[in-house]
């Protein structure tokens, strides 16, 4: 009965080290996903000047599908197939649009709203309205109606 | 038994912190129109999760409210650029611009950080954000 009782007490011994290291696991990986969710880096920005008064060659352009694109802190974001956007002035990295009827952001460590810079008919970055600044993103060919 | 207190503790955390007030859905139609050269904006939460974290709201360093779970209020303010920050772990900001006449959408949607929920303000697109806030309590601000 002695021997028994000593198993029992031994068995449980184990099974509690072994939650213990289960705990701190599941402690390690919570933590790891805290800090990383918390430390997402800053979309790269660089001041430019909007003209507003520069003419648009398109004053309006309609996305013919949906793509995916990459911001500049690897957050991705997707532009709509059929959502519209109006020319909102140019930067010397290219033309600026807006989206019609809609908002559209993209994010890092915060949210910003953001416009379509367009050159050619390649999406070659964002412009940061509130910031006045230029955001480069992966240059992503776009499929206009 | 512990269960059932843990359980129990858990339901009032998350009710507890709940906003109180009419269902949107009942008095939109009476909400008034945005005054000529403002702008609105409306910030909402929907849910309870991390109920127990309701920071304090800025918009451009003003306190506009809290963010209370389930509840939606708006704030009218002259057009331009604006920031939100929430004040809870770590600040997460929002930059966007309105123009007179608009309304805007602020989401605050929460986050697990490093040890505590983080509310999160996210712009919103109109039809998404009136079918998530027609079900919550409508807050109205000082």
């Amino acid at each position: 009965m002695l021997v028994a009782a000593t198993e029992r007490a031994q068995e449980r011994v184990r099974m509690g080290s072994s939650s213990m290291i289960v705990c701190r696991r599941s402690a390690a990986l919570i933590l790891a996903f805290g800090l990383f969710t918390a430390c997402a880096s800053e979309v790269v920005r660089h001041p430019v000047t909007l003209r507003s008064d520069a003419s648009a060659e398109r004053p309006r352009i309609e996305l013919a599908q949906t793509v995916t694109v990459e911001s500049s802190s690897g957050f991705t974001r997707e532009l709509a197939g059929g959502s519209v956007w109006g020319f909102h002035g140019s930067i010397p990295q290219g033309s600026v649009y807006k989206r019609v009827g809609g908002i559209f952001t993209i994010e890092g460590a915060h949210f910003h709203e953001a416009f379509l810079v367009i050159s050619g008919n390649r999406l070659v970055g964002f412009y940061l309205p509130v910031e006045r600044a230029f955001s480069p993103s992966e240059p992503i060919t776009l499929i206009l109606k | 038994m512990r269960k059932v207190w843990l359980a129990a503790l858990l339901l009032v955390a998350m009710l507890g912190g709940c906003a109180s007030g009419p269902k949107f859905e009942t008095v939109a139609s009476s909400i008034t129109p945005v005054p000529s050269g403002q702008a609105r904006i409306y910030f909402y939460r929907s849910g309870t999760l991390g109920a127990a974290i309701q920071p304090e709201i800025r918009l451009n360093d003003s306190v506009v409210g809290k963010a209370e779970p389930n509840g939606v209020f708006f704030v009218d303010r002259p057009p331009g650029n604006m920031e939100v920050v929430t004040g809870s772990e770590v600040d997460r900001k929002l930059t966007f611009t309105i123009g007179a006449g608009e309304t805007r959408y602020v989401k605050l949607g929460v986050g697990l950080g490093v040890l505590v929920w983080r509310i999160i303000p996210e712009l919103v697109d109109e039809p998404k954000a009136k079918s998530e806030i027609a079900d919550l309590a409508f807050v109205t601000t000082k």
